[in-house]
């Protein structure tokens, strides 16, 4: 293909950014930076997403260098049908959070530049790395400037959900660490990703490292019980810090699963199946019903992450290729969208000060722009047929109807539930009366907002009505990840 | 003995000898007092801790033992000594700015800081127990004094005076333990020590009885649980350099002890000491991370974190091998270089007669101050083990030896403890990023502390990002040390 | 090992009857002698003239100064005279290694010197 290392570049580049930052003298130009490298390193996912060779499932833009030899870790990236579509989402959401955080960040702005374009940096990086230690340490390192997000600029109770979030994750990612070092000592000798997929591990050892694993991946999803974190945490963070979690980092205990558990683990992954798609299901129908008695609409949107992710992880778990291509779908939608939603959540805020949803009322009349986009995107979240929603959710759900019943029956209840909720929302603050929280005046989208939102209504209108292409690149990938799971229906 | 084997011993302890001779110099130099004084005598400190680490550069080319073979240059010992060099310098350079706000300026500080590195030097290239113990005695007598240098400030003299006697007292549960040794085997130097020993049982009472005498006096110098009592008051009232270099020096020269006696020369000892280790690395890491969340004073809360990085430490003993003898040795370089840094911004915080030495101090610094802020915050994340500091690596390789050697239950213990300890670390950082202080912390960074914050700054960043090359150190030196 | 240890069991009796004889001896004065106690005996003893001060009074810190100055000084002497006695027989090596011991020694006595340790006042 090419010589040049893009995907370091793609890495290197915020990061390069967040080292620049703190010298730049005024707020304007640390705006205007932070949001041209992140837009330069969107255009670059682009180049890489267009040149990505969709015929083949074997890693590409591969790079590979020694790093510390005497533990044998090295540098190695790489990228498939699958983790290029989350770095296309993840240089997306970038360039969007620095608009989202223009005027609304306004103390310590050059930090917060630092902290988000590191950020980018990391996450970019965890879907790149192919070596166990170096996803490990992007995982861990993005808990940092995550916790200044949250931290420095969030809401009134916004030291707790730090902590919390900060906790909650090292907890579960040091015992993934654990996991990684049995993986190592228990046949791999290596920290290769796809050596490590080849190695036939017996099955006690794969019971245990799945369980070290699930503990990692199912705090950052994440899962019932341990989702605790997440509603405190989207609630305080800031507007980008709220996008960035939704849109990026649940995502990644999905593909954790995806990258590690499932094809390394293929064994234990089927024998905690039934436990999973248990968990998945009352994660989608308690998620549902909680984000149902929401008053808050940062932690309804929140709550129905939970449940939303709920869906990913049934998918995941049924084994099913049809439930596969679903989960992975409805992982890369939900981050459009409740990106999008926390994006529109923000704006209202950043207006009113209020995140009351009974305070609201009628806002279509007043603010037209701002109130169609909101509804499609509470649409889009609820899989309304021809939004980008639908389909991974239907995927799921015939899936897991093939599964077992209970699961399927749990999924359409988690769907009803959401309809609820989300129509609920939409009837409350777009229609009927006009109101606002103390009467304030809200003003419509401006160019800014906008610029914000129309490429996430790009992506929810194409995948809805045209996911082909999606689907092209990602399948590839996807029908090696089934024979791995399934080593005995490989045919020569 | 003849000349030429005079020489080539005296030859071989050069480095220990000149830095007697510097503290001698010293000693001399501030009986005249003169302005800038303290300087001078910094100044000096450092010229002689360069020439001998230049010396023991020079000297690591071919390994040798000396004075009959009770004295020893390997890798091992060299390695110990660039990392004492190491703390001692970065020690120096933190101490005179506290030495001036705390007005405490005296000449014979720097000449104690020397005779305590010369008595860690000792140490660590004792081969014999008796050298070992004239070592530790005159390393521990120097930081007595050390410790209670603010003579008008009664905290510093408490903390000296229970230094005093609950030190005399582990040095003489230790020299028991090395009298029974020596009653057992009829010799003290380690090598014959340990042939003599293959040929006791290793179920004799008496046997036992020494190891446990001697694992419990080296235990108490390292601040394990249950003998850490004395760390946390004697942390609190010691000078802040002082503290910082009891928390480096001080400990790398007792590890350097216990993995020369327990993993080298004495390994047979092992099944006696294994079990009641295990459960001592656990607990040591169990209390030092509790007791740590509920400190208010960030010299006391170091102490406690400095246990419970000593119960990590201790885990890679447990592991053995030259793995985990590597894992060791790099996680004391590592923690010297952090730990000193984090000391090095606590001695810019501090404004005399003690005060500044409160966590909430720290609040409000990223605002106030915010490039030291920055480089506390890696200390502080380095210190609780977030990649991709230094501290990481360190955590890292301890792990990888527990499961190599197929301690997994200890090392899954190990990382939920630090989990909990990263919550005393964050709390630091939330301090000074997240809350709003009226009196921000005012002060401008000397040069000799610009100094020890970049080397400090720029090695924890160094061996978390590039740690291959400190690895393969630390690795070649515990394998010199096995022979 | 065992062989030893029996070497050791003289020590073991003598230390087994040094102590048996001590709790003997004070045993036998709690039983035997004769309480008639006065004034004149219960006082504090002291040597041509009546008690005058509270017997735990304070020393003047100087005092150990003097003393530990004096161990030093006594220690020095007790190296120097078998150097002294086998001068003839030790070679250069011995000649130089005392010179070093006084050195140090004498850096030692200058600072205390200095210090004003040895003056009184």
């Amino acid at each position: 293909m090419t010589d040049l290392p893009v995907l370091s570049i793609l890495i290197l580049l915020p990061a390069v950014g967040a080292v620049l930052t703190p010298f730049l003298r005024k707020d304007p130009i640390v705006r205007w930076f932070s949001l041209l490298v992140l837009f330069a390193d969107f255009l670059l996912a682009l180049w890489v997403l267009l040149n990505f060779d969709p015929n083949t499932a074997a890693m590409q833009f591969g790079e590979h260098r020694v790093w510390v030899p005497n533990l044998g870790i090295s540098y190695r990236l790489g990228i498939d049908g699958i983790s290029v579509w989350f770095v296309v989402l993840t240089s997306l959401l970038g360039w969007i959070c620095v608009l989202a955080s223009w005027w609304s960040i306004s103390i310590r702005v050059k930090e917060f530049m630092t902290c988000l374009l590191a950020m980018q940096s990391l996450m970019i990086g965890v879907f790149c790395a192919l070596d166990m230690i170096l996803f490990y340490i992007l995982w861990e390192a993005m808990l940092v400037p995550m916790y200044l997000i949250i931290g420095i600029w969030g809401g009134a109770n916004r030291v707790y959900a730090a902590f919390k979030f900060f906790l909650y994750t090292l907890a579960g990612s040091l015992l993934f660490l654990i996991g990684i070092l049995l993986l190592y000592f228990g046949g791999g000798q290596t920290f290769d990703v796809l050596a490590l997929m080849e190695v036939q591990y017996p099955f006690p050892l794969q019971i245990w490292v799945f369980l070290a694993f699930l503990v990692a991946f199912a705090v950052k999803i994440p899962m019932v019980p341990v989702h605790t974190w997440l509603p405190d945490a989207h609630v305080q963070a800031p507007t980008a810090g709220s996008i960035i979690l939704a849109g990026v980092l649940l995502k990644m205990g999905a593909y954790g699963f995806l990258r590690f558990s499932l094809p390394m683990l293929p064994d234990a992954s089927q024998y905690f199946a039934p436990m999973m798609i248990a968990l998945s299901a009352v994660a989608i129908v308690y998620g549902g019903f909680l984000a149902l008695a929401q008053s808050d609409i940062k932690k309804l949107i929140a709550y129905s992450s939970v449940s939303h992710m709920g869906f990913i992880t049934l998918g995941l778990f049924t084994f099913d290729a049809k439930g596969m291509s679903g989960a992975v779908i409805q992982m890369f939608n939900h981050g459009i969208t409740t990106g999008a939603l926390f994006l529109f959540v923000g704006i209202i805020y950043e207006r009113t000060h209020s995140r009351d949803i009974a305070a609201y009322g009628g806002l279509i009349k007043v603010v037209p722009l701002f109130g169609i986009l909101f509804a499609a995107f509470l649409l889009s979240s609820m899989a309304l047929p021809g939004l980008n929603g639908f389909i991974g959710e239907l995927l799921v759900l015939a899936a897991a109807f093939g599964v077992s019943g209970w699961a399927g029956a749990a999924g359409a209840l988690g769907a009803l539930v959401g309809a609820a909720y989300l129509l609920g929302v939409y009837r409350q603050m777009l229609l009927g009366e006009v109101k606002t929280p103390g009467d304030v005046f809200v003003w419509d989208l401006g160019r800014r907002e906008l610029a914000c939102a129309a490429p996430l209504l790009l992506f929810v209108v194409w995948f809805g009505l045209y996911p082909k292409p999606f689907l092209t690149i990602l399948q590839p990938s996807l029908d090696h990840l089934m024979t791995q799971l399934n080593p005995t229906a490989v045919t020569p | 003995m003849d000349l030429t084997q005079i020489t080539s011993s005296v030859l071989a302890s050069g480095p220990e000898i000149i830095i007697i001779l510097g503290a001698c110099v010293a000693l001399m130099l501030s009986l005249v007092p003169r302005p800038g004084q303290g300087a001078l005598l910094a100044g000096l400190s450092l010229v002689m801790i360069a020439l001998a680490a230049a010396m023991s550069l020079t000297l690591a080319q071919n390994p040798q033992t000396a004075y009959g073979g009770m004295f020893v240059n390997d890798g091992f010992s060299t390695f110990f000594k660039m990392l004492l060099y190491l703390g001692t310098a970065l020690t120096i350079l933190i101490s005179d700015r506290y030495l001036g706000t705390e007005d405490a300026a005296k000449g014979e500080y720097y000449v104690l800081l020397l005779f305590a590195l010369s008595g860690a030097m000792i140490m660590v290239s004792g081969k014999d127990l008796l050298i070992i113990y004239v070592g530790l005695e005159l390393q521990a007598l120097s930081i007595y004094v050390l410790v209670g240098f603010l003579t008008t400030n009664t905290r510093s003299n408490e903390a000296a005076l229970k230094y005093v006697i609950l030190g005399a007292f582990s040095s003489g549960l230790l020299l028991f333990g090395l009298s029974l040794l020596y009653g057992l085997t009829g010799t003290t130097q380690l090598e014959a020590m340990g042939e003599a020993l293959d040929s006791v049982e290793t179920s004799s009472p008496l046997l036992a009885l020494a190891t446990v005498f001697l694992i419990v006096g080296l235990l108490f110098k390292v601040g394990a649980v249950p003998f850490h009592m004395w760390v946390p008051d004697i942390y609190e009232g010691a000078p802040s350099p002082v503290t910082g270099f009891m928390s480096t020096v001080g400990k790398v020269a007792a590890v350097a002890v216990i993995l020369r006696l327990l993993i080298q020369d004495l390994a047979m000892l092992d099944p006696i000491w294994r079990g009641s280790v295990e459960a001592v690395a656990v607990l040591t890491l169990a209390a030092g991370s509790f007791a740590a969340l509920v400190q208010t004073n960030i010299k006391r809360m170091l102490a406690y974190s400095s246990i419970a990085h000593g119960g990590f430490l201790l885990l890679g003993l447990l592991a053995g091998g030259s793995e985990g003898l590597a894992s060791v040795m790099l996680y004391l370089l590592i923690f010297t270089v952090t730990n000193l840094g984090l000391f090095a911004v606590i001695v810019l915080l501090n404004r005399g007669a003690g005060q500044g030495e409160n966590i909430q101090d720290f609040s409000g610094l990223a605002k106030s101050q915010p490039g030291v802020a920055l480089m506390a915050l890696v200390f502080l994340l380095s210190l609780a083990g977030i990649p991709p500091t230094g501290g990481f690596f360190a955590k890292f390789y301890v792990l990888v030896a527990l499961v190599d050697a197929g301690f997994v239950l200890l090392a899954v213990f190990a990382v939920l403890l630090s989990a909990i300890a990263a919550w005393f670390y964050l709390r630091v950082i939330m301090l000074m990023y997240m809350e709003q202080n009226d009196q921000p912390a005012v002060f401008q960074v000397s040069p000799a502390i610009g100094w020890a914050l970049i080397v400090t700054f720029t090695g924890t960043v160094l061996t978390g990002v590039l740690p291959a090359w400190f690895l393969g150190v630390s690795k070649a030196a515990a394998t010199a040390g096995l022979g | 090992m065992e062989e030893m240890l029996r070497e050791y069991l003289p020590i073991l009796v003598f230390l087994a009857v040094a102590v048996g004889l001590g709790i003997v001896l004070i045993l036998a004065a709690v039983v035997l002698a004769v309480r008639n106690p006065d004034p004149e005996k219960v006082s504090a003893y002291e040597c041509g003239f009546n008690a005058f001060d509270d017997a735990r009074m304070k020393f003047d810190v100087r005092f150990y100064l003097v003393s530990i100055l004096f161990i030093i000084f006594d220690l020095e002497i007790a190296f120097l005279f078998p150097w002294a006695v086998g001068f003839k027989d030790i070679s250069m090596t011995g000649f130089w290694s005392m010179m070093v011991f006084l050195g140090v020694l004498t850096i030692g006595f200058a600072y205390e010197w200095k210090k004003g340790a040895l003056e009184w006042e």
